[in-house]
């Protein structure tokens, strides 16, 4: 009884210096912890990693590898292009984009750079790959067919496949 | 069937308010840490920030002192909750209008990981991260600024030390609805089933389930009633309108209303699925509350006074309370009898339990004012950046 | 499952009645699909219109599930067997059967795009064995609610597994008018 009393006391004891190590210590270590995990946030938000990037002269287009959703997730399946620099860009953009890097390319995508950077984007893009959704005038519909601006790049969001 | 009342208020009768020199020498140890959180000259050069750091450092201490003085916990504590809760929707608007001028979150926030995080995901990202380490949040993990990683840090460490304390102490949502039920003398409805305490449970379990299903925080996009003070996804089409339609009508219904009606914490007790979460952490919480059985006349009065309906007939007469017991001390101020006490696990039941009281306080006033009162620094800040 | 006896005897009846209707469910589908045709060409609208039915039907059932649960006994009752749906033991089974077939009959893009993949194949037992194949791989999701046996039951889990039961029915049932009406809810 006197033991558990005496491991309560210091458990209550070690809970007050665990609060007073919060800011210090506990906090940062907990956080570098869940860091250390490894772990990734959804591709279906972030977009994927860039594999690689394609030079157009003052401007490249970043192709990421293309997010598949996991079995039992709805989102559709699609590929990430990053037009970067924005300021670089011509006010209207047509380009044919290799998106599987095998030399030919499989997508034509159109948009105008409007001046105002929280003007609404608006893309046309054409399938000449039957792997590529064809769109048009598309806005912000879903997190697998988009185009936004994110910073200094426009984000082109092309679902793959037709279910 | 369980009564709302409002007998917890007055002091224990009879108890005379400790001395003002040895409260003074009590709460010594948070004024200290108090002026350590906030008059940190590097942290702001703004002097309306240094400002309403200082009024927060003196607003917490003087509760503190309170606490030490009347031997109560449950007012003084509601005062700092309240203020929480009023202010953390006033400070985080504020940061929103100013960012990005609006409190709907764009599309191109989530997409470049700018959506800030917030603990109540914390329990539907745990299985979706276990089976395929995805998070389902639109965040950043090492963001230093509401970074997913820096969040569930300081969830983890508040959590070891409060267990569910933090739902007394550091959630920002709660103060809200604990402000409405202080509003009424009486409640209206005072007839309460308690099943209705299984609801938080159930929306714990669909909301697990259906986030591994599907991928996404299902509670966030569909659930959430704090989305009315918070941030929402911006809505482009019918399915965003009848998501905000719902967030603004749980808001409506669990937060104002029924806290209104009932004199409880109707969000926290009937629905929330983290305080649910939370509550399998009071297993590992060092610090609980206990029943003197030899004590206890069975007047029910704790059970009436607490808010958040952690107390059952069944349970006074084991002495103890429910898994989902807050530590707001609302019960052990309402008992005539003292035969509710504070008290530390593995030691005997109402032998000195000031001093778990205090040893309890000492280790969530040191969080609160770490946490919730930074928070409403910043919401003195943006009120004082506005009207000066 | 929470609404069901303990133990893992039991467990394992519904959990293999829930999958064996499931894959049922995944054969039909190929079978249906791939002698109709449908796979390839089955447009965006009707497909929603079909998900929506599905997810009604879905709903329905949970909700009645959950209903008829309310007269389960935590503890032995005058019964020996426990009362589900209807009077019967073989009645718990049909219901997990049914929620079973029901969701394997999830028309969801990654499961009509396994579809169309498998009428590529050579021949229905080709496509057969391809869904087969992706019945297992999908089930291995079940595994770790087989210890949901362990879990003691009292009036609180009952209550919380009743409780759940219809929030992710009013979840479907959401989903199901929504598509119904003729919007695609996922994705955004």
């Amino acid at each position: 009884m006197k033991l558990r009393a005496t491991l309560g006391y210091t458990a209550a004891v070690l809970t007050v210096l665990a609060a007073l190590l919060t800011p210090f210590l506990l906090m940062g270590l907990f956080s570098k912890g869940v860091i250390a995990l490894g772990l990734h946030v959804d591709e279906v938000y972030s977009g994927g990693p860039k594999v690689r990037s394609i030079p157009m002269g003052a401007y490249a287009i970043d192709v990421h590898r293309p997010v598949s959703p996991h079995l039992l997730q709805s989102a559709r399946p699609f590929v990430q292009l990053d037009w970067t620099p924005v300021s670089a860009l011509p006010p209207r953009v047509s380009d044919l984009v290799d998106v599987d890097g095998d030399g030919q390319p499989d997508i034509r995508v159109s948009f105008d750079v409007p001046g105002d950077p929280k003007a609404p984007l608006r893309v046309d893009v054409d399938s000449l790959n039957p792997r590529y959704e064809a769109m048009r005038n598309a806005g912000k519909e879903k997190y697998s067919r988009l185009i936004v601006r994110v910073d200094n790049a426009i984000l082109v969001r092309v679902p793959q496949g037709k279910p | 069937m369980l009564m709302a009342t409002n007998a917890y208020l007055a002091p224990h009768a009879g108890d005379p308010p400790r001395s003002i020199l040895r409260s003074l020498l009590l709460t010594l140890p948070i004024l200290l840490w108090s002026l350590l959180m906030f008059a940190n000259p590097s942290a702001r050069a703004d002097r309306l920030s240094h400002i309403a750091g200082a009024v927060t450092a003196l607003f917490m201490t003087v509760l503190f002192f309170q606490m030490m003085r009347t031997r109560s916990t449950y007012r003084w504590r509601r005062i700092f909750f309240v203020s929480l809760g009023l202010l953390f929707p006033i400070g985080f608007i504020h940061n929103l209008l100013v960012m990005r001028g609006s409190m709907g979150i764009p599309v191109e926030e989530m997409i470049a990981g700018r959506t800030p995080f917030c603990f109540m995901p914390i329990p539907f990202l745990i299985l979706p991260a276990a089976f395929t380490k995805t998070l389902v949040f639109p965040g950043s993990i090492a963001s230093a600024n509401h970074g997913i990683a820096s969040m569930i840090g300081l969830w983890l460490a508040l959590t070891l030390v409060m267990g569910k304390g933090w739902c007394s102490y550091a959630c920002f949502f709660g103060g809200i609805e604990e402000g409405m039920a202080a509003i009424p003398r009486r409640a209206k409805i005072r007839n309460i089933d308690p099943r209705w305490r299984y609801l938080p449970w159930a929306v714990l379990l669909a909301m697990v389930l259906l986030s591994m299903a599907l991928f996404e925080s299902v509670y966030c996009t569909w659930l959430c009633p704090f989305k009315a003070v918070t941030e929402y996804i911006a809505a482009r089409n019918l399915l965003g309108l009848v998501q905000n339609i719902i967030f603004i009508l749980l808001f409506a219904g669990l937060v104002i209303v029924l806290p209104l009606l009932t004199k409880k914490r109707t969000q926290c007790a009937f629905f929330c699925p983290f305080g649910a979460f939370q509550s399998i952490f009071n297993k590992i919480s060092i610090f609980e509350m206990k029943i003197d059985k030899d004590r206890c006349h069975s007047c029910l009065l704790c059970q009436n006074a607490c808010p958040n309906l952690s107390l059952s007939k069944e349970s006074i007469a084991r002495g103890e309370t429910l898994l989902s017991c807050m530590k707001c001390g609302a019960c052990v101020d309402a008992c005539p009898q003292h035969a509710i006490v504070w008290h530390i696990k593995g030691t005997e039941v109402a032998v000195k339990p000031e001093r778990a009281r205090l040893l309890f306080l000492y280790a969530a006033w040191a969080m609160a004012v770490m946490f919730g009162g930074s928070i409403i620094a910043q919401g003195l800040a943006a009120i004082l950046h506005f009207v000066i | 499952m929470l609404t069901e006896r303990k133990g893992l005897r039991p467990h394992l009846r519904y959990l293999s009645a829930f999958l064996g209707a499931r894959l049922l469910g995944y054969l039909l589908f190929a079978v249906v699909a791939w002698e109709l045709g449908l796979l390839a060409s089955m447009l965006p609208l009707p497909r929603l219109l079909l998900m929506g039915a599905v997810y009604l039907l879905l709903a329905g059932i949970l909700l009645w599930y959950a209903y008829a649960a309310r007269r389960s006994c935590a503890q032995p009752c005058a019964e020996s067997k426990l009362v589900s749906i209807g009077e019967k033991k073989s009645r718990s089974l049909a219901g997990a059967a049914a929620l079973g077939f029901l969701t394997g009959l999830n028309l969801c893009p990654p499961f009509v795009a396994a579809g169309i993949r498998a009428a590529q194949l050579g021949s229905m037992a080709a496509a057969l064995l391809f869904f087969a194949a992706f019945f297992l791989g999908t089930s291995v999701w079940f595994v770790p609610f087989l210890t949901l046996g362990c879990i003691a039951r009292n009036q609180a889990v009952l209550t919380v597994a009743r409780m759940a039961m219809v929030l992710i029915a009013l979840y479907y049932l959401a989903l199901g008018i929504a598509m119904l009406l003729g919007k695609n809810a996922y994705g955004y």
